[in-house]
């Protein structure tokens, strides 16, 4: 075009330039507002509090001392910080598994309904869609040792064949039966009942987008290649099938546990449950950081928990990459 | 290895009547298509003779045993599916053992890490290996063993699912449209090497296809389907020489078959718009019917040309020219073929007059049966007059 219509060829590179200039430009114009509200919303709170866990920072103080990693060895020398850790490793260790489980049985069990297949879904979904607040003070009231309805219905049980069969049943009936939120051996069980109760609707709703993605004819061609049993034609077709859902499954599941928060609270506001045996990352935070106005060793326990949660979704991206998708 | 029989197959979809009593008798080692247009019955044949689908009656049998309540797993039948339905997880050479996993190792073999520790493990793996290098070697994808099926090309998948057919020793192979999803080059290559894999195994295929191209060029006998009904099961020459029926002669044939509106009077003899045409059939009533007419049966003429027209399009293939012409009389378009070398005669617009091969003419009634007997009359149109 250029040399044609006899515009000088210096001119011409000296516009493809300024172009280049142009639209490098307009890029970052373009660009421009979400990179400040990423950095802004996301980055710098995370940069502050990371910079505020070496310190010694209270709300309302002129100023702070730099501390150094002593928030961090308390985190990690300090029997209460391990009963911390040993508490929300135990509930998601505990809940991970038996909703991930449970969403995936359910969610075989529904597709393989012909008729009231909505129905299904909506029920187990209910306890997702329900405020998880509201819904521990039902528990609270259900679980309460005398005039709650648990151990109400377990007394029924007294004086029948169960109390010979089931020793729980005999010293409930000897003596009294749990008190289920004040006993330090029973509170982060129950705790993790409520969240797999809670969570499993969610898991099976996304296992059941997962399974409308299985291609049909593969349950025929395991068939000819004489995949028998249900067990077989799971293994063969839906589980591999479902490798990058369960994946993703779990990794919001995890999280989502390590997030646990609400029940605890609406149970022992006061702190952490029976001799702290419910004493999680999240309440920790909260406590530390919101009740006692230590911004120090809370943003340190918030670092923590970041990186758990990082780690966690690292291996979710390895994973993703390298073993599931075909 | 073994032979099919069907013996009057029924299916229904609640209200629909996929199947209408279908009869279809298979020999050892025979090559059989069924071809029809969408919706004729033929998948849901297939899926039948399977064990896939189950038949609302009649009964099917495997060399010359009935599998009536038998499941798929255990009709020893192997499956080519139009999708392929290749495990996606699984590698090019597991795939393809599949078949014999399932069928030599126990459950507890099978388990991902425990089952190296069962007794009986290696011996069997290692066997299980030679035979999928073999049905490699056989559909030539031995290098391809290590690689998951997302990588690999069509043709290359559609190898792996014949790979994973092949590696037992089935009693018969079902192919689904094995064709339908390669690119039309790859469809002609991969034609040719299915034909010569049946005679190779020389074992028995059932092949379902919507082109009748395929079924014309790799079957021994050919099953045309519609409507829920065998046609005619017969030889390829024979289903397009001389078919039973008007729908068989319209579907086999590309272009399809001419057909023109005849009378046929008592004394048996043809007319076509009212003239009498140098044909008589053995039926002896008062009727009209079709004149069928493939495209090589028509010829260029100058002199008492039965059919006149201009030529509204022509088409040429290189070997061969196709040129359509719009009938004077009769306000429908006739295809006819020729040499290129013509083409400059040929112009559009061009008034021809075409006469046709009587020999090779078929004449069908009014519901479509073929109209058999007859015999061209060399006489000219005044004495039969």
């Amino acid at each position: 075009m250029s040399l044609a219509d006899g515009v000088p060829h210096e001119a011409v590179v000296e516009k493809t330039v300024s172009h280049n200039v142009k639209e490098r430009r307009a890029a970052w114009i373009l660009t421009g507002p979400a990179l400040i509200l990423m950095v802004v919303i996301l980055l710098a709170p995370i940069l502050v509090a990371s910079l505020l866990s070496f310190t010694n920072y209270s709300l309302g103080n002129s100023g702070f001392d730099w501390v150094g990693f002593r928030n961090y060895e308390k985190l990690f020398t300090r029997s209460t910080y391990a009963k911390m850790f040993v508490a929300t490793l135990t509930y998601v260790v505990t809940v991970v598994p038996i909703s991930v489980g449970l969403g995936l049985g359910a969610a075989l069990l529904i597709n393989s309904l012909g008729r009231f297949r909505e129905v299904y879904k909506t029920i187990y979904f209910l306890p997702v869609m329900a405020t998880l607040l509201a819904m521990a003070i039902a528990w609270e009231f259900m679980l309460h040792p005398s005039i709650g309805m648990i151990n109400r219905t377990l007394e029924m049980g007294c004086g029948t064949f169960l109390e010979r069969i089931w020793s729980f049943m005999a010293n409930g009936c000897a003596g009294h039966f749990p008190v289920w939120l004040g006993d330090k051996r029973y509170a982060i069980w129950v705790i993790s009942f409520i969240g797999i109760w809670q969570g499993f609707g969610f898991n099976m709703v996304l296992y059941l987008a997962g399974l409308t993605g299985v291609h049909r004819e593969l349950y025929h061609a395991a068939e000819m290649d004489g995949a028998r049993s249900a067990w077989e034609r799971f293994r063969l077709v839906t589980w591999p099938a479902l490798g990058p859902t369960t994946v993703f499954v779990v990794t919001i599941s995890c999280i989502r546990a390590f997030q646990v928060f609400d029940t605890i609270e609406a149970f022992w506001p006061q702190g952490g449950g029976p001799n702290k045996s419910t004493y999680v990352m999240m309440f920790a935070i909260f406590e530390k950081g919101v009740q006692q106005n230590l911004i120090g060793i809370g943003s340190a326990i918030t670092m923590v928990f970041l990186a758990f949660v990082m780690f966690l979704t690292l291996i979710q991206r390895w994973l993703v990459e390298r073993k599931v998708h075909y | 290895m073994a032979g099919l029989s069907i013996k009057n197959i029924n299916k229904r979809f609640g209200e629909t009547e996929v199947l209408k009593g279908v009869s279809l008798d298979i020999a050892d080692g025979e090559f059989v298509s069924l071809v029809g247009p969408s919706g004729c019955g033929k998948s849901t044949l297939l899926r039948i003779i399977a064990g896939l689908e189950e038949q609302t009656s009649g009964d099917v049998q495997i060399g010359g045993a009935s599998v009536a309540g038998q499941r798929a797993a255990d009709r020893n039948l192997s499956m080519v599916f139009q999708s392929y339905a290749l495990y996606p997880h699984l590698s090019v050479g597991e795939n393809i053992a599949v078949p014999l996993r399932m069928r030599r190792m126990n459950t507890l073999q099978r388990l991902p890490l425990l089952g190296g520790v069962m007794p009986g493990k290696t011996r069997r793996a290692e066997e299980i290996a030679k035979e999928v290098t073999h049905a490699a070697e056989i559909l030539e994808i031995a290098h391809l063993l290590d690689r998951k099926p997302g990588q690999l090309s069509g043709g290359q998948r559609q190898r792996v699912a014949l790979g994973r057919a092949l590696v037992r020793d089935p009693a018969a192979f079902l192919l689904d449209e094995p064709l339908s999803n390669l690119d039309a080059k790859l469809r002609v290559q991969t034609r040719a090497e299915i034909a010569q894999l049946h005679r190779q195994l020389k074992a028995t295929f059932v092949y379902v296809t919507h082109d009748q191209v395929e079924a014309m060029t790799m079957s021994d006998r050919i099953a045309v389907m519609m409507g829920g009904r065998i046609l005619q099961c017969a030889a390829p020459e024979t289903v397009y020489d001389d078919p039973d029926r008007i729908e068989v002669a319209e579907f086999i044939g590309s272009p399809k078959i001419n057909l023109l509106p005849v009378e046929l009077s008592e004394t048996g003899q043809v007319h076509l718009l009212g003239e009498p045409l140098s044909l008589t059939t053995g039926r002896r009533t008062k009727a009209v019917g079709s004149l069928g007419l493939r495209p090589e049966a028509l010829f260029l003429t100058d002199s008492n040309a039965p059919l006149r027209g201009q030529i509204v399009h022509t088409e040429n293939l290189g070997s061969e020219l196709f040129v359509q012409v719009e009938v004077n009389g009769l306000g429908s378009r006739i295809t006819f073929r020729t040499t290129p070398d013509k083409r400059a005669s040929l112009a559009q617009g061009a008034t021809v007059g075409l006469d046709f091969d009587a020999d090779k003419a078929l004449i069908f009634d009014a519901i479509g049966a073929r109209v058999r007997d007859t015999h061209s009359t060399t006489t000219s149109k005044t004495e039969v007059a």
